[in-house]
């Protein structure tokens, strides 16, 4: 068993070039490049460290081609990486120990590991066989599954008679049975019903609280890592953005919040008082008779609101964080532009 | 010793998953069992005709050729039961990532990967090339020792396991260049020539029969010990030679997965 202060994964100045064949399009290119490949190098994974304790749940975040599966493939052993040190559990995964695989599972939402044609129970079996799981162990373990996941009688049907849904909640079972304590969960939502996601991200967490498994799971879909995370990575360009608690993702890359004032209708227009009460044009979203709508910087929320309050006659004040998918979107929009945000959290890895 | 009892443990299973997948399709049975058996009635008739002509083809009686005919069958069973369909869902898993699962388990990834799938209704090649096998050897009778015997199983593991390396190998190339289904149907049609001895081809066919696509060791050569034709050198060479495949095999496999990046980056 790991202990509590050292952590279960462990990554430093992990880098990852894949060489990629590149050719312009047509035939004649195609032809060249039966003889003569050109090959550019592309880098997935630029450099990032990151350390993840007993127990946590890590969401990691990116846009496509970030960098979030090729890390997530080099912690669970499938590839090696170009540079840099990595532990998970103490074992160096490229190594593939069967100690360590023994110790942990992959689950890709885009991928099936369990057999199309044969009943979910059989492969299941096989699977028992291979991490061999003592039989009294495995019933308690997959009743348990069966039970967290309402699987019901769905194991005794061969996957192809399955929905997309169902199949994920299969493959969470098969790729659980040998109690892993560490879980690389690549998209394990995507394509799902909303129902569905809800459901998977339930079970995720209840397995997380049952057996304190540390999991580290990438997603597209906020309401995954709003709902199970604390923690969170931001990668961009191969590159580490953002380490830290949700809440603090916000704050820092998002420095505005949005006020809205609801207002008693008023004879006259209020647009010139609300520009002179503001002090900045661009803080103001929209003005109307009934309703200011204002986008302003963190630092100036309440000396604003104050001065508003104050002159106008508010009904109704709301002061908003803004939406967490929007704070990412501007997050990997304004890294496009310059790399600024990058270079300057690279130098501080909170 | 442990590992091996376990990786046969894990074979029996995946026959036992085959069977229960078959088993859905109970038709294939019956098209199995046509197939095999005019497959079988055909090449027999072959040999009757030529022995209508002449009593040695090449310096092989008929009952010597019946037994050729059996080890055919039983070889290419065993190959289109297990060796064949693991192969070429390797090398589906390489073009589509979800080798990345044989990876990620606690059991030898070769093993894993080489039997994967079995496509159990081949065991009627098996059972019928097994038969014949036994009624050729009941009719050589006198001519077979011990030694012979011996030397006959010995060598016909030997030539399994070549041939077992030859596909990995084939299919591990799908590594490097990821798309080429294509390969294991040359194969299988190469091996097609292995129901005749190698003695009656032309030299260049039977230098590619026994040195590029490894047929003859698992066929020809096993009936050779078998008659007591076949040379101690060349009997000791095949058993070199199958362990210097499965070697050579496992290092091509090693490598190959050094180089296995996954579907998708």
């Amino acid at each position: 068993m790991t202990s509590h202060d050292e952590p279960v994964i462990a990554v430093r100045g992990l880098r990852k070039t894949y060489q990629v064949p590149e050719r312009e399009g047509g035939l004649r290119a195609a032809t060249g490049s039966l003889f003569r490949r050109r090959t550019r190098e592309v880098i997935a994974v630029a450099g990032i460290d990151l350390t993840v304790a007993s127990g946590e749940i890590v969401g990691f975040l990116g846009p496509n081609g970030a960098g979030k599966t090729t890390t997530l493939k080099v912690l669970s052993g499938l590839l090696h990486p170009t540079s840099g040190e990595v532990r998970v559990m103490g074992y160096v995964p490229w190594e593939r120990p069967s100690a360590f695989l023994r110790r942990m599972t992959l689950i890709m939402g885009q991928r099936n590991q369990l057999s199309w044609d044969i009943p979910v129970i059989d492969s299941f079996e096989l699977n028992r066989a291979i991490f061999q799981v003592p039989r009294d162990e495995y019933r308690t373990r997959l009743s348990e599954l069966v039970e967290l996941l309402d699987l019901g009688d769905l194991i005794r049907k061969p996957i192809r008679n399955l929905s997309l849904g169902e199949r994920m909640k299969c493959e969470f079972a098969g790729s659980l049975l040998h109690r892993p304590e560490v879980l690389f969960l690549d998209e394990p939502t995507i394509g799902l019903d909303v129902t569905m996601q809800r459901r998977i991200r339930g079970f995720i967490e209840r397995y997380n609280e049952r057996t304190g498994a540390t999991t580290l799971l990438t997603s597209h879909y906020m309401a995954d890592v709003e709902a199970l995370c604390r923690r969170v990575i931001v990668i961009h360009h191969g590159r580490l953005l953002y380490d830290g608690d949700l809440s603090g993702l916000v704050s820092r890359f998002s420095p505005y919040k949005t006020i809205v004032l609801d207002l008693e209708p008023a004879e006259d227009s209020i647009e010139g008082l609300v520009h002179e009460l503001v002090g900045n044009e661009r803080w103001i979203v929209s003005v109307g008779q009934e309703r200011v709508t204002l986008r302003v910087p963190r630092s100036e929320t309440t000396g604003v609101t104050t001065r508003l309050l104050t002159a106008l006659s508010v009904i109704d004040l709301v002061v908003e964080e803004p939406a967490i998918d929007e704070v990412i979107d501007l997050v990997f929009a304004t890294t496009a532009e310059s790399g600024e945000l990058a270079e300057a959290s690279t130098d501080d890895p909170s | 010793m442990r590992a091996v009892l376990r990786d046969v443990g894990l074979l029996w299973l995946s026959f036992r998953l085959g069977a229960l997948d078959a088993l859905q399709y109970r038709a294939d049975f019956f098209v199995q069992l046509v197939q095999s058996s005019v497959g079988l009635v055909t090449a027999l008739a072959g040999v009757a005709v030529v022995f209508g002509q002449t009593d040695r083809l090449a310096g092989w009686s008929q009952d010597e050729l019946f037994a050729l005919i059996g080890v055919f069958t039983l070889v290419g069973g065993l190959i289109g039961m297990v060796i064949r369909p693991s192969m070429e869902r390797l090398m589906e898993g390489v073009r589509l990532g979800t080798l990345d699962f044989a990876l990620t388990k606690p059991a030898d990834a070769q093993v894993l990967v080489s039997i994967q799938r079995v496509d159990v209704w081949r065991t009627v090649d098996v059972v019928l090339g097994a038969g014949l096998l036994l009624i050729a050897i009941s009719r050589l009778g006198q001519h077979i020792g011990p030694a012979q015997a011996i030397a006959f199983g010995l060598v016909l593991v030997a030539g399994v396991v070549i041939i077992y390396s030859f596909l990995l190998i084939l299919a591990t190339l799908a590594f490097w260049l990821v798309r080429l289904e294509n390969i294991l149907v040359i194969f299988g049609s190469m091996y097609e020539a292995g129901r005749w001895p190698v003695g009656i081809y032309p030299p260049w066919l039977r230098a590619t029969l026994t040195f590029i696509v490894p047929v003859a060791f698992a066929i020809t050569i096993p009936v050779e010990s078998l008659v007591g034709r076949l040379e101690p050198t060349t009997l000791v060479g095949t058993l070199l030679l199958a362990a210097g495949f499965l070697v050579g095999s496992r290092l091509i496999w090693k490598l190959g997965l050094r180089h296995y990046t996954g579907a998708s980056a």
